[in-house]
């Protein structure tokens, strides 16, 4: 497992796989960067409450196209991992060998995740440093929202290596993105019913988080950042924000769904022929 | 047994990938595993190998179940379509399959540098696969078939990328592992490979095993007799027909497949008793092209071999 791992972990660096990314999201940063320094330089001008929930919507924009980011990377990274090693024939080397079927699998979600998991750490922290240097909004660095930054693209990557066990690479990338795009979709549904009153919006988005819950764990981030007291709830309202806090039962659903699509591909896998 | 089968079967659906293979392949040999394109071949290996999974029927191979990790560590394969991670010189691609096969680092220092010599890549061990040719690719996938030091090792058409002398390599190191007590399983379309070096061998079509036995038993089985015969008459061939298992006529030519030799003689007493004159005889022995092509093309006497009619 820990080879499979280790191997998984080598073809994102020497694909270039990684080079690609930071370029592309140092880019980012320094447009996201440039955008809040200017933009809140503007607002700054204004006093009162106003300035502080301009900061605070530049931070969630940031942590909300962050969380896009790396979603879009855990997608693209495993969408093929299986599919694409057995049309290229690079897994009937592999198979043979004395692991388990199982093994493989366990060792790319580790790979790809440890990957993930240092650029969704980096990402946050980059974007609480930005925040702060420019807006002077003070933002804890909490432990668990920084741990729930770097589990949101654990749950793409399950469902990703789940479905390459059985689906074509382009099958599996438009059922992945398409089953993220729910979750967007019926995540800014849900706050547009908190912001109307209306229930059936709210339904919509918990039934969509239950189909895909990486929107909520983004909303649950959010509302830890932006509970602190004093912090007025219109605050949190908007596309970008959060309504009402995402239970413990929903991270604990959360939970069980990366390892249920786990499980699932790791039964598939065991039982495929290759 | 190193490998024993019994009513293995695969089914892709409807479609029979092979069916009833009951082989018994004992250790120290050679054995070749021939067929036409799409007889079977390949999928036998890859359920032998794990990579598919048998609909029904047993295997052990070196006395254990099919998947059992203990005897894939003593295992080698090298794929058909293989292809490995461009990105990686030979040296680490090496690596990673020793990691595979759960080698010590110390293992490791001690096999990668012998394999590499042994497949002819010493020296080249630091450039990437991808910039390998297709010879070379071929080569660096037989040094991680190589790698355990396996006891049995499956060879899937191991030489179809190399030239003449890439292949007579190949040949002195499967010659070289029977020497020293390993199995080989080799699956090849080169008849002249198999039949320069197999000891055993398994002839498959359409998903069965339609001949299988030692291979100098086999080729010896039958006696080729080529007559030249001006003064041919119907009772001449009718007798010379009788004679042989099968018989094809080419103008003053006739060309005969006999089961004993002790038969040649007889065959000459036809021809002058029935008048015919007798301008030359040649004997030979069935070549395996010969015997592989009668066995998938239904056995004698259903098609003219080389311009001959049959009798």
């Amino acid at each position: 497992m820990l080879s499979m791992a280790l191997m998984t972990f080598k073809e994102v660096i020497r694909r270039r796989i990684i080079l690609v990314i930071a370029a592309l999201s140092l880019a980012f940063l320094a447009l996201f960067g440039t955008g809040v320094h200017y933009g809140f330089k503007e607002v700054a001008q204004h006093q009162g409450p106003l300035v502080t929930m301009f900061a605070q919507q530049f931070l969630s924009l940031g942590l909300y196209f962050g969380s896009f980011i790396v979603a879009f990377l855990a997608i693209m990274a495993a969408v093929g991992t299986i599919s694409n090693e057995i049309e290229s024939g690079t897994i009937y080397a592999i198979v043979p060998r004395p692991v388990r079927r199982s093994e493989i699998i366990a060792g790319k979600f580790l790979g790809y995740g440890f990957m993930l998991c240092a650029f969704a750490a980096l990402f946050y922290l980059a974007i609480i440093l930005i925040i702060q240097l420019n807006t002077g909004l003070s933002v804890p660095v909490k432990p668990a929202t920084l741990g729930l930054f770097c589990l949101q693209p654990f749950v793409l990557l399950a469902l990703s290596l789940f479905g390459t066990t059985f689906l074509s690479t382009l099958a599996n990338g438009i059922a992945v993105f398409m089953l993220y795009a729910i979750g967007v979709v019926g995540g800014m549904m849900e706050q547009i019913g908190y912001l109307a009153g209306s229930k059936v919006l709210i339904q919509i988005g918990i039934v969509s988080s239950l189909i895909m819950p990486a929107d909520s764990i983004y909303r649950k981030i959010v509302y830890s950042l932006f509970s602190a007291p004093g912090i007025s709830l219109t605050n949190m309202l908007g596309p970008f924000g959060s309504g009402s806090e995402p239970s413990a039962w929903m991270l604990l659903y959360t939970g069980l769904y990366i390892l249920c699509f786990l499980a699932l591909a790791v039964r598939i896998f065991s039982k495929r022929d290759i | 047994m190193i490998i024993e089968t019994g009513n293995l079967t695969k089914m892709y659906g409807k479609k029979v990938g092979c069916s009833e293979i009951c082989l018994s392949v004992e250790e120290g040999q050679i054995f070749g595993f021939l067929g036409p394109n799409g007889a079977g071949k390949s999928t036998l290996v890859k359920v032998l190998v794990g990579l598919l999974f048998p609909t029904s029927g047993t295997a052990k191979i070196l006395g254990r179940p099919l998947g059992d990790l203990g005897a894939r560590r003593k295992i080698g394969f090298l794929p058909e379509n293989f292809r490995y991670q461009e990105w990686l010189t030979g040296e680490e691609l090496l690596h990673f399959h020793a990691s595979l096969y759960r080698m010590s680092p110390a293992e490791k220092r001690r096999r990668i540098p012998v394999v590499l010599e042994q497949v002819g890549l010493g020296g080249k061990e630091r450039q990437k696969v991808g910039a390998y040719s297709k010879g070379m690719q071929q080569r660096v996938g037989l040094a991680c078939a190589l790698l355990p030091d396996p006891e049995l090792i499956f060879l899937d058409e191991p030489t179809s990328a190399l030239d003449p002398l890439g292949r007579r390599d190949v040949r002195k190191i499967m010659i070289d592992l029977r020497r020293r007590g390993k199995t080989i399983f080799l699956n090849s379309h080169l008849l002249s490979e198999i039949e320069l070096i197999c000891d055993q061998v398994a002839i498959i079509h359409k998903g069965k095993i339609v001949s299988m036995g030692n291979l100098e038993e086999m080729l010896s089985g039958t006696v080729e007799v080529e007559m030249q015969v001006e003064g041919q008459t119907p009772q001449m061939l009718a007798e010379l027909s009788a004679l042989s298992r099968k018989m094809a006529v080419s103008g003053r030519f006739i060309r005969q497949s006999l089961d004993d030799r002790k038969d040649v003689a007889a065959l000459a007493g036809v021809v002058v008793r029935n008048g015919g004159s007798l301008f030359g005889l040649r004997v030979g022995q069935i070549s395996l092209e010969e015997l592989f092509i009668n066995l998938i093309q239904g056995g004698g006497g259903k098609r003219a071999v080389n311009g001959f009619d049959d009798v």
